[in-house]
């Protein structure tokens, strides 16, 4: 029993929030490559899964303008 | 165009996952997605409300033993 619990203990202190936006439902894996690049360029990716197309940043002005920029293209 | 949905990404355990996916799945009122069996991003203004309810859910879970002479 009781190691179980400390069992819950190191769990509970495993859990980490981390307050950001995330990206999804991109176009094509191309748009997705560029984008999630340019996320970790500028420092605010902290994840992302390449199979399912999303990833999840800490600041989303820049990439959104970046986003924007590719549009116009 | 992607979108960008507001939320807080949270890393825990499966199993620690698999409890908020059980809370949730109540009144879906906390996850935004589901992104692995150890990541998931919920709703900001539920945060607090959840880490409640987990705390709860693991009291439930675990034995009411206070073996360490803590006061």
């Amino acid at each position: 029993v009781v190691d179980q619990i400390r069992l819950w203990q190191i769990e509970n202190e495993r859990m980490k929030a981390t307050p950001g936006f995330l990206f999804r439902d991109f176009e094509n894996q191309k748009e997705y490559e560029g984008c999630s690049r340019y996320a970790d360029e500028i420092g605010v990716l902290i994840w992302k899964n390449d199979a399912k197309r999303m990833f999840f940043v800490t600041r989303h002005e820049q990439l959104r303008d970046y986003i924007k920029s590719r549009k116009v293209k | 165009m992607p979108r960008a949905i507001r939320g807080v990404l949270v890393e825990c355990d499966p199993s620690i996952k698999s409890i908020i996916v059980k809370i949730d799945s109540e009144e879906h009122a906390y996850i935004v997605e589901e992104l692995d069996d150890q990541t998931l991003v919920i709703k900001e203004n539920m945060m607090s409300m959840l880490k409640a309810r987990l705390e709860d859910a693991l009291k439930e879970t675990q034995q009411p033993a206070d073996d360490s002479g803590s006061d």
